[in-house]
């Protein structure tokens, strides 16, 4: 190695110019990652292949501005220099540089990272004087040329550069070492391309604008990097996350902490920041720093419900004035892609001078319009378009973007859906050739069969247990099995075995390959209302992985050596097992043969009668036993404090014109309850495996318990109708809900839950060695240690534990793991990186339920629409929060109009509006006209009517209008009354499970009509102990969305004493 | 700037090197005619310069005299230019003394003390450029200075530092690393016997991890100690030559 020293200038934290020497170590063999190399370099890992026409060096300008171009799989050989790497870490960012990481670590992409500037050769000092970007373009031109004479010029090497003084200068210098723009790049080597021309044209023009923008400055400046981080250092300045209101996106934003960075300790709740000025530039999601302004110009947050924008008036009703801000910097972007709307032509001509650049409405509502530069401005009217940000500078009102991919025209389906992922941030692309070629092959003809090798190193149950699978009906993706089966008594009296077998996942997806990549990156599998993106590919999902009736097939298998009368655990053994299912029941059919009904068990229908009979009353038996199994546990557990949660409850049905035509509810058995307690048990217990194994590093998921603030609604809701709820322990709370039953009206009972599944957080994944032991608790299941087992087939966090299972299995057995298992660190990665997908997962399909619940209004005509009965679950200043049971919905309803009218009940319960005052309590609110006063209650029942309200930019979304102050009377479908039955006994018990059930089933429901084929349904039950985490979450991001929680909620937080009241002060409002 | 990435995806460091390389160390001993041994070292860009007077009588209080062994005094300084920005560094600060002390303890464990009771050890050091591992570089130089001033030792006494970035130990930080946040540890060995003179560490560090540092520090320190025995030979070899046969 040889030693040189690098002279840099610096500023000190002071702002003084500072010399600073660093040394700089030069080494001859840096490794050159090219499988063509004749040097021997030590390439480990990611090589770039020897069959592409040319090398690519893009140096540090097109690095920087155009990495989306070289982002495409199709441009091969690219070799990125260390200099130009640092160039994007240093220019833009920690953000645009991990994506660079990223795709460097892609297997997929071919692409290489060349430590130029440690190579002897290839390293050249800066001269004095010498201006940075001149420097870092000599500096990729030499590694380019180091590059070429290092593989004995068999290839071709392309510098790309956007510099036209270096093409000039150093095209001619070398043979061999080609210098191009990055035009004349991509007409050369890729004419057919035409996405890359597109995106490129795209971006230079925004960069070209970028240029010439106007003087006139609108926002303050950002204070520098190194100022803020001082700020922050000294309490001066605050840092969180920017959250802008969907509601009141024009005016009202709230910054977020991240916990630990908030030394200010009176400063406990969100900081407001109100009003564009203030926000100065910060888009929601981005990590800013905020000054706090001085306590007189503190506002509250706005309480009332507002249709829709521009109705912002005067008199606006405040709650308490809560500690306000102004954003003085941003430390991370966060932006992504989002989705606009480009407007007609007619708004477009009016914006007058310059018709190239386009103002667009993002489909988000809490992103402003974005400034697009484009010549397609009239060819993309009404169209839905991918755009990116690039800037947005202190002179500009709006953001600058670029489009990146034309969407297709707003308001049709495709397009919607596509929208919907997108701003989720879901990419999914079809499995590669390359992926399916690693799966194992099987057809209708050959079906795939098991290898003799792996039948000997499984313990093979085919012959010794009956193993069956109890799932929704025509579920082809079974990957959960049972069996029970009693042993020969031990010295403390009989003994059962309960066994839990899994899909063998991992043995098909090798930790590393493409499949296993893809799936990663997926995370989970993705239900839409209509569609569903599979995680795996099908002929795993569905065939090889899937444990059907009949067929051999590897598992993963956890099984109970217990006690059969106390249910004491004298053993628990886990492996890798060969079974071969015996029955595939569905619910219907386990819950007939458990009730001693005449059920068709088509596996048997073969066999001679007295044949039948005994194997029947075999199965019935080990039915019947592992149903006593699981109220065992379901009461341990209910000890423990286990809650009974309540999501909203739709399931919709499609026909072939996806539009919803019926809303079917589930019956609800108790079987689904057994089944789901075998899994948590499954779960729990691999849990305590792995972290007893791994305690520096096992996934688990934990659900920590609920912030007693968020509970306030609850409560008061409850105190209304004279009922107290403990929140004190999830046990408290269990009980509590229990007994808070209205005998006239069960609906109550139902609202009471599903409001304390609003105030509940969200569960989580999350490795072991980064939380202290006493936050590994699950508060809904009441379970010290829990994690996701037994769903391979459909979510990635399973995949992983059944790699740490096998590995803590194999450990065991003395054999040294033959790979280290991934870091803490790379698995928390990875944990957060499965609950950001989740949370996209869940949100996307919630959206597309939503657009299909529009769809379905919208055909309606809006004169007989359908009136419906709602339930008032919470009051506001100017209406009131509705639950709609017959469609799962909820929505605000308006009491007084935009002209200031409200709403007054006649003597017969029509509503007619009229010029009045409107007073809010706690428990109703009464609105008072020349005519009379009228009072609507919490939990009382009224009428109303359902519209759409269209929009062409962002979502359609629904409208609810009063008809009257009565319960609807409709006649009511008689599929509807069993939901009306008191939720007690088995009925509230399973709740849990059969919400669980409906989300994925309705889903897959959907998809399945779409094809039409026969029903194939999911096998969503082992979803359930997480299955209430897609509700929970959705409800949370209902409430959010209607400014609920976050009114009530984070006002609680920041009011300190007056959690309670943060909201009432503003009665007095209008 | 938001975190210096201090060790790339493909195992570089801010300065070129791997995560077990040492920077460059050069060592002169002999610097001074005057005292009776003294060593000048460079550990990358760190340069320090050490002095040793003694044995002699104790000169400080008669009180401070030990009936059994000598008593080193240490003093640590930095010169005014010794960093990126220029200051004044009084004597007798809090760090100095504190660097100080450690010298003493280091030594007190290496130097064989009790073969010259009732007297005195000074040992001088001053940092002259300073780039990260201070402590270490101090520690080297000094102990060419005692090897110079013929004190007899059980041991050379090596230091290093260590830090722990990525789950990767990182051996001789330089001051970008130093003050990159994130752990530092300084080892003085005492590399035969494997004996540890001086452990430091005041940042959090999971114990599993404690056990890889280590590991990691001594083995630097056992490099460094393979450099000062090169020196130290190269040295006699030229005096012999000077001093004729």
């Amino acid at each position: 190695m040889i030693k040189t020293e690098k002279v840099l200038h610096l500023k000190s934290s002071r702002g003084r110019k500072v010399r600073v020497v660093r040394e700089h170590y030069l080494r001859e063999l840096v490794p050159c990652y090219s499988s063509l190399c004749q040097a021997e370099c030590a390439n480990e890992g990611k090589v770039l292949s020897a069959d592409v026409t040319h090398y690519v060096v893009p140096d540090a300008g097109v690095t920087r501005d155009f990495m989306e171009i070289l982002e495409f799989r199709e441009i091969q050989g690219l070799v990125f220099t260390q200099t130009a790497c640092q160039a994007v870490q240093h220019s833009r960012g920690r953000r645009q540089y991990n994506r660079l990481r990223s795709l460097l670590k892609d297997p997929r992409h071919d692409c290489v990272l060349f430590a130029n500037e440690f190579q002897e050769y290839s390293y050249c000092p800066r001269e004095k004087g010498e201006p940075q970007d001149k420097w870092q373009t000599r500096c990729v031109y030499q590694a380019a040329v180091w590059y070429h004479d290092h593989l004995a010029g068999l290839k071709p090497v392309v510098m790309i550069t956007e510099d036209q003084g270096a093409v000039a200068e150093y095209s001619s210098l070398n043979c061999g070492v080609y210098v191009l723009s990055t035009l004349e790049y991509l007409r050369t080597f890729w004419p057919e391309l035409q996405a890359a021309h597109e995106l490129y044209g795209s971006i230079a023009q925004a960069l070209r604008e970028r240029g010439n923008e106007g003087t006139e400055r609108e926002f303050a400046e950002h204070l520098p990097a190194e100022v803020l981080e001082a700020g922050i250092k000294s309490g001066r300045y605050t840092q969180g996350t920017l959250n802008v209101n969907k509601h009141r996106a024009q005016h009202e934003a709230f910054v977020r902490f991240d916990g630990s960075s908030n030394k200010n300790s009176e400063l406990d709740s969100d900081v407001l920041v109100w009003g564009g000025k203030n926000r100065n530039r910060a888009v929601h999601g981005d990590m800013v720093a905020v000054e706090l302004l001085p306590k007189g110009e503190w506002r509250g947050r706005t309480t009332a419900l507002t249709e829709g924008q521009g109705e912002e008036k005067g008199e606006e009703s405040q709650g308490q004035p809560m500690p306000t801000g102004r954003v003085v910097g941003i430390l991370q972007r966060n932006w992504r892609d989002y989705v606009v709307t480009f407007p007609p032509r007619e708004e477009t001509q009016s914006q007058g001078r310059n018709s190239l650049r386009i103002l667009a409405t993002p489909w988000d509502q809490r992103i402003p319009k974005i400034r697009i530069s484009t010549h397609q401005a009239d060819t993309l009217q009404d169209h839905r378009v991918i755009v990116r940000l690039d800037s947005w500078d202190s002179t500009s009102l709006y953001p600058n973007g670029h489009s990146v991919r034309v969407l297709g025209r707003a308001g049709e389906l495709e397009t919607e859906v596509q929208t919907i992922l997108i701003e989720n941030c879901i990419h999914i692309a079809p499995f590669s050739e390359a992926q399916l070629r690693e799966m194992p092959a099987s057809s209708p003809e050959r079906p795939w069969t098991v290898d003799p090798a792996e039948v000997v190193t499984r313990r093979d149950l085919r012959d010794t247990h009956l193993v069956f699978s109890i799932d929704p009906r025509g579920c082809e993706d079974v990957d959960d099995t049972l069996s029970v089966r009693s042993l020969p008594p031990g010295p403390q009296g009989p003994r059962l075995e309960l066994g839990v077998h899994i899909a063998d996942v991992t043995h098909f997806v090798k930790e590393g390959t493409l499949t296993d990549l893809e799936a990663r990156a997926r995370a989970t599998t993705y239900y839409l209302a209509d569609r569903r993106y599979d995680m795996l590919p099908a002929v795993l999902s569905a065939d090889v992985c899937s444990l059907l009736g009949g067929v051999d097939r590897y598992a993963m298998s956890v099984m109970w050596d217990l006690d059969a009368q106390t249910l004491q655990v004298n053993r628990v053994w886990y492996g890798r097992t060969l079974i071969r299912s015996s029955y595939q029941l569905y619910y219907e059919q386990a819950q007939a043969l458990l009730n001693g009904e005449e059920a068709e068990v088509p596996e048997l229908a073969q066999l001679p009668p007295e044949e039948r009979d005994h194997k029947l009353s075999h199965l019935i038996e080990a039915l019947e036993t592992l149903t006593q199994v699981a109220r065992h546990l379901r009461a341990q557990r209910d000890q423990g404090g286990a809650l009974e949660l309540e999501g909203v409850e739709v399931r919709a049905q499609l026909d072939e014109d996806k539009n919803i035509t019926a809303l079917v509810p589930r019956q609800p058995l108790e079987v689904h309850e057994t089944v789901a307690e075998c899994m948590i048990y499954a779960n729990h217990w691999v849990a305590r495996k792995i972290q007893e194994r791994f305690p520096q590093q096992a996934l688990l998921r934990h659900h920590p318990p609920p912030r007693q603030e968020f509970f306030t609604q609850l409560q008061d809701s409850a105190r209304a109708l004279g009922f107290t709820i403990d929140t004190r322990s999830n046990k408290a709370l269990a009980d509590s809900l229990d007994q808070a039953v209205d005998p006239q009206d069960p609906l109550v009972n139902r609202l009471l839950r599903v409001m304390a599944t609003q105030a509940m957080s969200n569960a989580l994944y999350f490795s072991t060695g980064a939380c202290p032991v006493d936050q590994y608790y699950h508060y809904g299941l009441a379970l010290d240690r829990y994690t996701h087992f037994t769903s391979p087939i459909r979510r990635y966090a399973d995949v992983i534990v059944h790699r740490l299972l096998t590995a803590a299995i194999a450990v065991e057995e003395g054999a040294r793991p033959a790979k280290a298992s991934a870091s803490n660190k790379e698995l928390e990665e990875m944990a957060q990186h499965i609950n950001n997908k989740n949370r996209a997962a869940q949100h996307a399909q919630k959206v597309s339920m939503e657009l299909f619940q529009c769809l379905y209004f919208r055909d309606k005509d809006p004169e007989t629409a359908e009136c419906c009965d709602a339930v008032i679950y919470a009051i506001r200043t100017n209406g009131v929060l509705v639950f709609i049971p017959q469609y799962g919905l909820k929505g605000a309803l308006y009491l007084r109009n935009r002209e200031g009218q409200v709403v007054r009940v006649s003597q017969d319960g029509r509503c007619v509006w009229e010029a009045g005052s409107l007073q809010r309590s706690l428990d109703h609110v009464s609105t008072t006209t020349a005519s009379g006063t009228s009072t609507f209650r919490l939990f009382q029942h009224v009428t109303v009517r359902v519209s759409v309200q269209t929009s062409r930019c962002h979502a359609d979304t629904l409208h609810l209008e009063l008809v009257s102050n009565r319960a609807h009377r409709a006649p009511e479908p008689p599929d509807r009354t069993p939901r009306a039955a008191p939720p007690q006994g088995t009925r509230g018990r399973s709740q849990l499970v059969q919400e669980v059930v409906r989300q994925a089933e309705e889903a897959l429901l959907q998809a399945e009509e779409k094809k039409g084929r026969v029903s194939e349904l999911s096998k969503e039950e082992r979803e359930f102990r997480q299955s209430k985490t897609p509700n929970l979450y959705s409800l949370l991001e209902e409430v959010r969305e209607q400014a609920l929680l976050d009114l009530t909620a984070c006002g609680a937080v920041g009011g300190g004493p007056d959690l309670g009241t943060a909201a009432r002060p503003c009665a007095t409002s209008a | 700037m938001a975190g210096l990435e201090l060790l790339s995806d493909q195992g570089y460091r801010l300065d070129g090197r791997k995560a077990t390389e040492l920077r460059k160390v050069q060592a002169r001993m002999g610097v001074f005619a005057q005292a009776d041994g003294s060593a000048y070292i460079e550990q990358g860009n760190t340069k320090a310069l050490a002095v040793v007077y003694g044995p002699h009588e104790v000169r400080m209080s008669r009180s401070k005299t030990l009936h059994d062994r000598a008593v080193i005094n240490c003093q640590y300084s930095m010169a005014t230019f010794s960093t990126a920005e220029r200051k004044r560094r009084p004597h007798g600060d809090r760090k100095s003394t504190e660097m100080s002390l450690h010298l003493k303890q280091t030594f007190e464990a290496a130097v064989l003390t009790n073969l010259y009771p009732r007297s005195q050890i000074d040992i001088y050091v001053k940092i002259l450029q300073s780039d990260g591992g201070n402590y270490s570089a101090c520690v080297n130089a000094a102990t060419l200075a005692v090897i110079d001033a013929g004190i007899p030792m059980r041991d050379y006494v090596c230091a290093c530092t260590a830090g722990f970035v990525d789950e990767t130990p990182l051996a001789d930080l330089c001051h970008a690393e130093e003050s990159g946040g994130g752990t530092s540890l300084a080892l003085a060995l005492l590399p035969r016997g494997g004996h540890i003179a001086l452990l430091q560490m005041d940042a959090r560090l999971h114990q599993d991890h404690l056990e890889t540092l280590m590991e990691a520090a001594m083995t630097a320190c056992k490099g460094v100690s393979k450099v000062l025995d090169q020196v130290v030979r190269q040295h006699l070899q030229e005096v012999s030559a000077l001093t004729g046969e």
